[in-house]
């Protein structure tokens, strides 16, 4: 069973994450175990409930979702009440623009993800795990599917996990194809059954979640760490990196102006520099423009901060976010006006709608932008956009927003003269006409779906 | 009860209380456009953003719960202000602002805030607004009319139908910038509680086929009264241009109909409109019905009182009447010692109206058959009741008084009408010219329910009194005063002539009002002392 991922597969030391990557043999319950899978399962499941989440919490993992909020303190919100159903939900929904390393890990491991999540069910007493992936994610779901149905075949799975007693049903849930279905209340609704938008916060998840009950919810590649913690010692896992708050191996999505654009797997912290190396560079041999080192939601970073260390907390410092550590890297050439353009249209068009900023907001950064991209907006239409940005951080219901504010704003902020330049050489070229013209009036629309 | 501190102000509230409700309670209000006490919090609007020390970020003044003491707000920092006004741009970017032909014009939360929170100028472009085309006038349903293009997507509307009416016609549809409201497919809005959605929208998006385009609201004249509807007694504010009755909507009162009323209740006023009024007091003269004085009418009715007309005297009331009516009706059949007295009311739909106790159901179609029968009106031993004597008892009766002209159904049927024509003099009160007045010998044109003022008793035996919304029509006189004067003419010891005297007078002389006074009878009515005793007990 070999895959047809065409994600090209970096690695600078140990491959811990991915070292199972190119083994197609690790596709199956034998083959992983071959491989030295699920002794760390086994491990945990001989373990008290509670030192796992112990030990999770000493390696200093942060999720690597996004927030890079604290796995072991998130597990430890969930209420001990044995009577109480609980969940774990794997938020598979991968789909921060740049973001494809949650993919690597489903396509070439899943028995990785199999483990940890069954590692997180044992610690916070989870008998049934959700695996939400994004729709688009055909083949990473039908692989998943085939090794949970293996992984129930071998008793890894179902009323008794390897023979400990433990129950746990594992479920994969394909998503339809929305951004904010990533959000993790966002993917509740979607689970349960209901549009995926994000509900209001607190109640948490931790304590409310999926089905009104107890939910953890974390990323594929953050559940993947747990049994190396387990199996190596939190010790070992926090010696990697950058310091006590930013500890592990860390996958890295390169894309861009890169001459290897791929998946990395890297101790977390990495300068950007060094990360760019390892890609081979910038293309054809040009200059670096800029790079947002953390999906589209991250504010974007020129060429002078080249030597960042690309971890949560410095990143932090820096203005911008690791995000899903999706890197995308802009040449000399590149044009930030439609960077802006196509980030602030992508955030509009996957903005659930539910709340007024982030509705209006994203939408009027399009429109804006696509005035500016014609050549037909004002400069105090272009020095606009940072401010609806502004107006949207912060005050949203959800991330999203402030996702769309911090993609988009400091592009403008940080190249305005460029994009100013740009603009006008588009109004010298003369009027743009078609529907793009006026805004959003001639955009298709999603088609409603009539239930059957 | 934790204690929060709001603009420097401290209030002790409920814990789980939400800081829009617990502002409230120090006299500052929250703007907000999607919140709403009834329905779940979702925070959608992102207007009611305030500042809670020790929070990084604005809090959402909906769902952020005073949980322990301590906690301490500020809805007026620069911060919250400029968010304030953000939320107001975003608003106003894709509204149509045509305020001009919008019938939420002046009872618009949009050009509320936006004059309070908002700024004077745009900064977008007047052609980007976002168009639903097709979209602006959507029939919803039979009572509901939608434009899409107003809408703020607060998601109200949708709320209610989920969750208040549960019937779930609406649905939040598409996403982002074209989200937009509308029916699942093969459904409409129609529900008895429909047109409650009309309320509750923050703006003009959803307006009401009955009141669309009748008036501008700020011509309108609004007092507190009651819908007549059936016996559930909602609470309305009755809007009206110098008499011309506009509109009902409801009145808050969490013990009856809370914040809802039913379409139906909304439509009884047009009952006003569609049926001839009787403008003054007619009486057969030599075969022929003119027009007399209320002078010559009350003497004439007083008279036929007095007269020795062969066969007995009947009074036959209708659940229209006011508690004060029906007393002066059975004082004066008490006078007379008739047994013979009877509330007619027809069956209602059962119009359910959610409330915080669980709701109410309609069971009669008037609003006070149960304040007419404890004021006396209740037949008494060897007395007809109404169906007997709309069946066949008019034939020996030598007086029989009706009140009201527009009883029922049966004032309009010429069946009925004839049965009860057979009484050898009849006497009609009442405002409609029904059949049933035209056959009368004598009748006496009285105020509206919204001409005059009383009570009712509702169907949880809740006492709930109605103000007068404007004067009277022609010569019509309130029932009360009619019946006092006819009474002080049978028995010249008799007082009391207003509303309000009557009722104090019944309260002190009937045992089921007792402990009741006019003046002290609350905005939002009370319960009967027999109800409150069985509560009680």
């Amino acid at each position: 069973m070999a895959t047809t991922s065409p994600i090209k597969i970096g690695v600078v030391g140990e491959a811990v994450l991915l070292r199972n990557v190119g083994k197609p043999e690790a596709l199956t319950v034998d083959g992983y175990r071959q491989r030295g899978g699920y002794k760390a399962l086994e491990k945990a499941l001989a373990m008290d409930p509670a030192a796992i989440t112990e030990t999770v919490k000493a390696s200093g993992l942060r999720g690597r979702g996004g927030a890079g909020f604290p796995t072991g303190m998130k597990w430890s919100f969930v209420p001990k009440d044995p009577g109480k159903q609980k969940y774990l939900v794997v938020n598979a929904d991968e789909s921060e623009p740049g973001t494809f390393k949650d993919r690597v890990l489903m396509e070439h491991d899943p028995h990785q993800l199999i483990e940890g999540s069954a590692m997180c069910c044992r610690a916070v007493g989870a008998s049934v795990c959700y695996i939400y992936i994004r729709g688009e994610y055909v083949e990473a779901g039908d692989i998943l599917e085939r090794a949970i149905a293996d992984a129930y075949a071998k008793g890894v799975l179902g009323k008794d996990v390897l023979g400990s007693g433990f129950q746990l049903d594992m479920v994969v849930h394909r998503g339809a194809g929305a951004y904010i279905c990533g959000e993790e209340t966002g993917l509740l609704e979607s689970l349960e059954g209901k549009r995926g938008q994000p509900r209001v916060k607190p109640p948490f998840p931790a304590v409310v979640g999926a089905f009104g009950m107890p939910t953890v919810i974390n990323n594929v590649e953050t559940l993947c760490c747990v049994p190396h913690i387990l199996e190596r010692g939190p010790e070992w896992f926090k010696a990697i990196g950058t310091d006590e708050r930013n500890t592990g191996p860390k996958l890295y999505a390169v894309s861009g102006h890169v001459e290897k654009p791929g998946t990395y797997e890297v101790p977390i912290g990495i300068t950007f520099h060094e990360l760019l190396d390892l890609c081979g560079g910038v293309w054809k041999g040009r200059a670096l423009k800029a790079f947002i080192p953390g999906g589209a939601s991250a504010p974007v970073l020129l060429e002078k901060d080249r030597h960042i260390k690309l971890d949560f907390d410095t990143l932090a410092k820096a203005g911008t976010m690791l995000g899903s550590a999706a890197v995308m890297v802009m040449d000399e050439t590149a044009s930030m006006l439609q960077v802006a353009k196509r980030s602030a249209k992508f955030f509009n068009h996957e903005s659930c709608g539910q709340c007024t900023p982030c509705r209006e907001g994203t939408n009027w950064l399009e429109v804006l932008l696509t005035h500016a991209s014609h050549g037909e907006a004002t400069v105090q239409e272009v020095d606009l956009v940072p401010i609806v940005a502004k107006q949207i951080g912060g005050n949203s219901l959800c991330a999203l927003g402030d996702a769309a504010a911090m993609g988009v704003g400091p592009i403008l902020e940080k190249f305005r003269d460029e994009i100013v330049a740009e603009m006008k050489e588009a109004a010298a070229r003369g009027p743009v006409h078609g529907p793009a013209a006026h805004g959003v009036a001639g955009r298709p629309t999603l088609p409603v779906l009539h239930g059957v | 009860m934790p204690i929060v501190t709001i603009d420097d102000r401290q209030v002790e509230v409920d814990a789980g209380t939400n800081l829009i409700e617990a502002a409230l309670g120090v006299g500052v209000q929250i703007p907000h456009y999607c919140y709403h006490p009834r329905l779940t919090v979702v925070g959608q609007c992102r207007m009611c953003l305030v500042k809670v020390e020790g929070m990084p970020k604005l809090q959402a003044g909906c769902s952020t719960q005073v949980v322990k003491d301590g906690m301490v707000v500020r809805t007026d920092t620069p911060d919250v202000k400029e968010a304030q006004r953000a939320m107001m741009e975003f608003l106003l970017v894709n509204h149509p602002l045509d305020c001009p032909i919008c019938d939420q014009a002046g009872e618009c939360a949009l050009q509320d805030y936006s004059f309070k929170h908002g700024m004077a100028t745009s900064r977008a472009r007047f052609e980007d607004k976002r168009v639903y085309s097709g979209r602006e006038r959507i029939p919803l349903g039979p009572s509901v009319v939608l434009n899409m293009n107003r809408c703020i997507q607060c998601t109200r509307c949708v709320r209610f139908t989920a969750e208040v009416a549960g019937t779930g016609e609406l649905g939040f549809l598409q996403r982002g910038a074209r989200a937009e409201i509308g029916t699942f497919p093969g459904r409409e809005l129609d529900n008895d509680l429909s047109t409650c959605v009309v309320d509750i929208c923050p703006v003009g998006a959803l307006t009401s086929t009955r009141f669309r385009f009748a008036e501008r609201v700020w011509n309108l004249d609004k007092k507190p009264s009651l819908c007549t509807g059936c016996d559930n007694g909602c609470n309305v504010t009755l809007e009206h241009r110098r008499g011309d009755i506009k509109r009902y909507k409801p009145r808050y009162n969490p013990d009856v109909n809370d914040y809802w009323m039913c379409d139906y209740g909304r439509s009884t006023f047009e009952r006003y409109a569609e049926l001839p009024r009787m403008l003054v007091p007619r009486q057969i003269k030599e075969g022929q019905r003119v027009p007399v004085s209320w002078d010559e009418a009350v003497d004439s009715f007083h008279h036929r009182l007095r007269g020795r007309t062969e066969g007995a005297t009947m009074f036959l009331g209708s659940g229209f009447l006011t508690t004060e009516e029906a007393y002066l009706l059975a004082k004066i059949a008490d006078h007379l010692g008739t047994p013979h007295r009877a509330v007619w009311v027809g069956e209602s739909k059962p119009f359910h109206i959610p409330n915080t106790h669980g709701g109410i159901t309609a069971r009669d179609a008037a609003p006070n058959r149960r304040g007419a029968e404890l004021a006396g009106m209740a037949p008494r031993e060897g007395g007809l009741d109404a169906a007997r004597l709309l069946a066949n008892g008019a034939g020996d009766a030598g007086v029989l008084v009706v009140a009201d002209s527009d009883f029922g159904p049966g004032a309009h049927d010429p069946e009925t009408v004839a049965r009860l024509r057979r009484a050898r003099v009849l006497v009609v009160l009442g405002w409609a010219d029904t059949p049933l007045a035209q056959a009368a010998d004598l009748t006496l044109p009285v105020a509206t329910h919204a001409e005059k003022e009383g009570t009712f008793v509702n169907g949880q035996q809740r006492l709930q009194r109605f103000r007068r919304a404007f004067p009277s029509t022609g010569e019509a006189l309130p029932l009360v005063e009619v019946l006092a004067t006819v009474l002080k003419k049978l028995d010249p010891s008799w007082q009391p002539a207003t509303a309000g005297e009557v009722f104090d007078h019944m309260a002190a002389s009937v045992p089921a009002f007792h402990g009741l006074t006019w003046k002290h009878v609350p905005p939002t009515g009370v319960p009967m002392p027999e109800a409150r005793a069985a509560v009680v007990g």
